[in-house]
């Protein structure tokens, strides 16, 4: 394949450029509020953009498959890596009477399919991980049945570095490589896959989901919200902006703060590990472009509900990237997923200090999301029509204006 | 709280038996239930127990797999794990077993939270 290896200068913006282009007014809060909106985005949105639902290091080997509920489309997924090797989805509806195909528990279940085939449990329908239906019970008792149509209901599905996206547009405007665009070749290149060990953690939250997405879209916050994580914080540097059409990225540098001495202890270790220590090295080219010492991680917003945060080792010690997913259940109500992504461990010490690292960063998210309930809350209330974005928070106003665009169908 | 009394520590590491009786368990969400339990003088007992004795413990886990079948190795490992999730309480938050300032930590859901290590 060959490498596009074009400058992508064209993507970097100062903070008057940020200004001029995204402008300085403050942002209105309607978007949150309406719960009319959201049925909007749910229909302009959700049913029409490309949204990533799983990772191929979930599903290593052919039969394995992941059911996900998907509320905001009003429907059950089934993902699922074929014979052939492929990873291809399909709503989790039998083509007999739209019993699920694939019973689970909680938004997420997983499970192998035994010779590549899942049953139907109401009347014993099978299907091919394929999505073919391979065979009937009592097939003779129908006075019709054409099965060659009578497949699983496939929903477009592609793969970009190992993160499996879908899109529940029959006919998507955009191929997943055309909807991603220039972030693909921001963040391509980096050895995702390896970092095979993840500790997700998810919670229901009261909120609609742009208020637990922005929550997490800027540094502004974390010298307050954070205080009691970061002893002796030393502050952090939210620069080298971008703007990738409606995805957006920018950099958290920082000159780190005082570990304690368990964390020295644990952190150590894994700097000491050529699994895990810090690899600016294997950054992608254009993010932390002058390899700056003191770089934590990359932060996007990819549109509408995906962060990628790209770390390589060099912020929390060992972790290579984390990610975090905000699913709307209804227009208040959200699904956070948060995943720290860490190459496996070689000996039982490494394993204890992921351990350390993952609950330090675990106990940050307690803190980001302490503020989301009230946050909604006051927006109910009535009380504020809009936000005060400073231009740390860009990634919000940007994301905000590209909402807006999508919901106008200046954007599809 | 349970304590479990029958826990095997490698040898040399003998003293923390009482330590990894109070503290050590195979999965977070077991380890998370006996720090929401625990209070500032327990995470300060731990801490004076482990905190002498961390270095040479890893030392001694380098040399042990990631998933050790070995009771006397799991049990070490455990009792890393153990002080991994509860020493920022001593360290960072001033004792208390909550993160100050933070959201419910039972409403979390770690996908792994029952598996074991």
């Amino acid at each position: 394949m060959l490498k596009d290896t074009a400058p992508l200068d064209h993507i970097r913006r100062t903070v008057p450029q940020i200004r001029e282009e995204l402008g300085v007014a403050p942002v209105s809060v309607k978007a949150i509020r309406d719960p009319q909106i959201y049925e909007l985005e749910k229909e302009r949105i959700f049913r029409k953009v490309w949204l990533k639902v799983a990772t191929g290091w979930e599903l290593p080997n052919p039969g394995d498959y992941k059911v996900k509920e998907m509320p905001v489309a009003d429907t059950s997924i089934l993902v699922v890596r074929g014979k052939d090797g492929r990873i291809r989805a399909y709503h989790n509806v039998c083509t007999h009477r739209g019993n699920k195909v694939v019973p689970n528990k909680g938004f997420e279940t997983f499970g192998r399919a035994r010779a590549n085939v899942v049953t139907c449990r109401f009347h014993g329908w099978v299907f091919g991980t394929d999505g073919a239906l391979r065979s009937v019970p009592m097939e003779e008792g129908f006075g019709q049945l054409d099965k060659a149509c009578l497949g699983l209901r496939e929903i477009a599905c592609d793969e970009w570095e190992g993160f499996v996206f879908i899109n529940f547009d029959p006919e998507p405007a955009q191929s997943l490589k055309d909807y991603l665009g220039d972030f693909a070749r921001l963040f391509g290149g980096y050895p995702y896959h390896e970092s095979t060990t993840a500790f997700r953690y998810s919670t229901v939250l009261k909120c609609n989901w742009k208020v637990a997405l922005y929550a997490f879209s800027e540094g502004y916050h974390v010298p307050t919200i954070h205080a009691g994580s970061l002893p002796g914080f030393r502050g952090i540097e939210h620069s080298d902006f971008k703007l990738i059409g409606p995805h957006a990225s920018s950099t958290i540098y920082g000159a780190g703060m005082d570990a304690a001495p368990s964390t020295q202890m644990f952190a150590g270790l894994l700097h000491g590990s050529e699994d895990h220590r810090p690899r600016p090295d294997q950054l992608p080219a254009d993010i932390n472009p002058t390899r700056r010492a003191d770089f934590q991680f990359e932060i996007p917003n990819i549109f509408p509900n995906l962060l990628i945060h790209l770390a390589s080792g060099c912020g929390y010690p060992g972790m290579s990237f984390f990610t975090h997913q905000f699913w709307p259940l209804d227009h208040g109500t959200t699904l956070w997923e948060g995943i720290n992504y860490f190459r496996p461990a070689k000996n039982a010490a490494e394993r204890a200090a992921q351990m350390h690292v993952n609950a330090l960063h675990r106990n940050a998210w307690l803190e980001d999301t302490a503020t989301m309930e009230d946050t909604f809350t006051g927006i109910m209330s009535g009380a504020i029509d809009e936000m005060q974005l400073m231009d740390q928070e860009f990634l919000i106003r940007h994301a905000a204006l590209t909402l807006d665009d999508y919901l106008a169908g200046t954007l599809q | 709280m349970t304590i479990l009394n029958d826990l095997i520590l490698p040898a040399g590491f003998e003293d923390l038996a009482p330590v990894a009786a109070r503290w050590a368990r195979p999965t977070e969400n077991e380890r998370n239930a006996l720090r929401f339990e625990a209070g500032a003088a327990d995470f300060a007992a731990f801490r004076d127990a482990m905190a002498p004795r961390l270095e040479a413990l890893l030392d001694y886990l380098k040399d042990c797999p990631p998933n050790p079948e070995e009771p006397a190795q799991r049990n070490a490992l455990m009792l890393a794990c153990a002080y991994a999730e509860a020493a920022p309480h001593h360290e960072l938050y001033g004792g208390s077993a909550e993160v100050p300032f933070s959201f419910d930590a039972r409403r979390f859901v770690p996908d792994h939270g029952n598996d074991p290590l």
